[in-house]
């Protein structure tokens, strides 16, 4: 799947806009394993625990997020199949972590196919939906 | 599968792929950190001889053996049930039972040894109390032996009936772990394949090789039949009706959520022996909607040619009656936010039969003996 990518001339540019905010946009730079969606407000960087997501298996979501402006509240974690029109069987619960990010524990895909991340990040700028999709087999 | 014929013994690398999924077979059992006495040989001898010991039930005439039958795919032949009264469901196979993470058709027990508490405690099962396994169990020296050796003295001495039982059915857990099948002549396929073997890979029988890409392919049988266990171990509404009679119903998996989380006895309670209850994960992340009414169990195929009837009420008397229920699958019956993956197959006489050949070849080869020990024995360990 193609993923967008920061202009890396704007990353530093905005970096200053950032203080205060405890993340700066680099942080959510594409890294290892990780896999990176831009926002409106927001850029969200993530990775799965462990990073091949099996069928029928928990699985848990790092997720760190970088906003543009404002600082971030919250974020909640969802996902779902949208050919089979059918979301998880399990609510994962999201906890802060002591290192700004946030950790999604209780996340669970039930059949292959293609599953579609949903990230609901709360900030001061406002509220937004980011949606990635993964193929699962 | 442009460019194939149906009969042709060379599968595409796609078909490879689809069949690799679904091995390799023997799985490893993993012990379950819920239950100490798992892959112990004590408790293992001790779920075995309480598994065919009818003084279990409350008037001592059934046992768990009475309808897990060895002849019958550890299954008793009927549509439903029959216990004190005709009960509501079809009594599911154990083979490979101890792959499982939920347990019934409703998932309403999250491990093996609270699943082995609910017939002993249904009063139209088994009908015991805590109080009355306990004595059996504490009544017969060899049990209480094979106890002692498995759960430790020290509980052995300060158990509570409710511990007594539970340890009778972490136990029955333990036994019920060692119930797994051999290979199957799909899991032959399964190896020649891995391994290259073209002139193995053409044994397979052509109508069941045909039958495969039809379950793997269009059929998309795969998605929820998924996997070495042919089953995604999860829940599902196929259009199968959930009416029981006149003001009844079975809400299957919604019942089976609001049961395991109100089950003292499940993972996250006292009665778990993981310190951590990590092993409660499920439980603790189990979530309930709607969709979940009238959801019952994906059964595992391997083995099912064992265990007619099929379906949570046994309503199809045979492995052609399932393959003509996905064929003609009428979607007026199917749930509003149900599974949009669900379609009927419409198909031929020959591509259901097709179909039924190959479920046959997940039949195994080989079984390990489930019989009664003549009188259990045991030696106390210090």
């Amino acid at each position: 799947m193609k993923r967008p990518h920061l202009n890396q001339a704007l990353v530093v540019a905005a970096l200053p806009i950032l203080a205060g905010s405890g993340l700066a946009w680099a942080d959510c730079e594409a890294t290892a394993g990780a896999r990176r969606v831009e926002g409106r407000d927001v850029v969200l960087a993530f990775k799965t625990r462990p990073a091949k997501i099996k069928v029928g298996e928990l699985f848990a979501v790092d997720v760190t997020v970088c906003p543009k402006k404002g600082t971030v509240k919250g974020v909640a974690v969802d996902a779902s199949m949208p050919e089979h029109k059918h979301g998880m069987n399990y609510k994962p619960t999201v906890k802060k972590n002591a290192t700004e990010g946030f950790t999604a524990t209780g996340m669970m895909f039930h059949m292959p196919g293609r599953w579609q991340f949903a990230f609901e990040v709360d900030s001061t700028a406002g509220r937004e939906r980011l949606l990635d999709t993964v193929a699962v087999d | 599968m442009a460019g194939v014929a149906a009969d042709d013994s060379a599968f595409s690398s796609a078909e490879k792929q689809a069949i690799a999924r679904h091995g390799p077979w023997p799985q490893p059992v993993l012990r379950d950190p819920s239950n100490r006495g798992s892959g112990n040989a004590d408790a293992i001898a001790l779920g075995r001889a309480l598994f065919f010991d009818a003084r279990l039930s409350v008037k001592g005439d059934m046992a768990c053996a009475t309808c897990h039958q060895p002849a019958r795919g550890l299954a008793d032949g009927r549509d439903r049930a029959q216990g004190r009264e005709r009960l509501d469901r079809n009594t599911p196979g154990l083979w490979n039972v101890g792959l499982a993470h939920w347990f019934g058709w409703d998932g309403a027990a999250d491990s093996l040894w609270s699943f082995a508490l609910r017939p002993i405690l249904n009063s139209l099962e088994l009908g015991a109390t805590p109080a009355h396994v306990a004595k059996v169990l504490g009544g017969d020296p060899a049990y209480a032996c094979l106890r002692r050796n498995a759960f430790g003295k020290a509980a052995a001495t300060k158990a509570s009936d409710d511990q007594m039982m539970v340890d009778a059915a972490k136990a029955l857990a333990a036994f019920m772990e060692t119930l797994n099948s051999g290979k199957s002549p799909f899991d032959e396929l399964h190896d020649v394949l891995a391994r290259g073997d073209a002139a193995a890979v053409a044994q397979y029988p052509a109508d069941a090789r045909r039958g495969l890409r039809i379950f793997a392919g269009r059929g998309n049988c795969a998605v929820c039949h998924f996997g070495p266990n042919f089953s995604n171990g999860e829940f599902h509404e196929i259009g199968i009706p959930y009416l029981l009679g006149a003001g009844r119903v079975d809400a299957g998996r919604q019942g089976g959520i609001k049961a395991v989380r109100a089950d003292k006895f499940n993972l996250l309670g006292a009665f778990s022996d993981d310190a951590s209850r990590a092993s409660g994960s499920r439980t603790r992340h189990v979530t309930e909607n709607h969709a979940n009414f009238g959801q019952f169990k994906v059964p595992s195929l391997r083995n099912v040619e064992l265990t007619a009837p099929y379906m949570h009420n046994g309503k199809l008397a045979t492995l052609r009656d399932v393959v003509h229920h996905y064929s003609e699958l009428s979607e007026d019956r199917l749930h509003q936010d149900g599974e949009a993956l669900l379609k009927p197959l419409r198909l031929t006489d020959a591509e259901a039969d097709d179909l039924v050949a190959f479920l046959r070849t997940l039949t195994s080869r080989q079984f390990p003996a489930v019989a009664p020990p003549l009188k259990p024995t045991c030696e106390p360990r210090k």
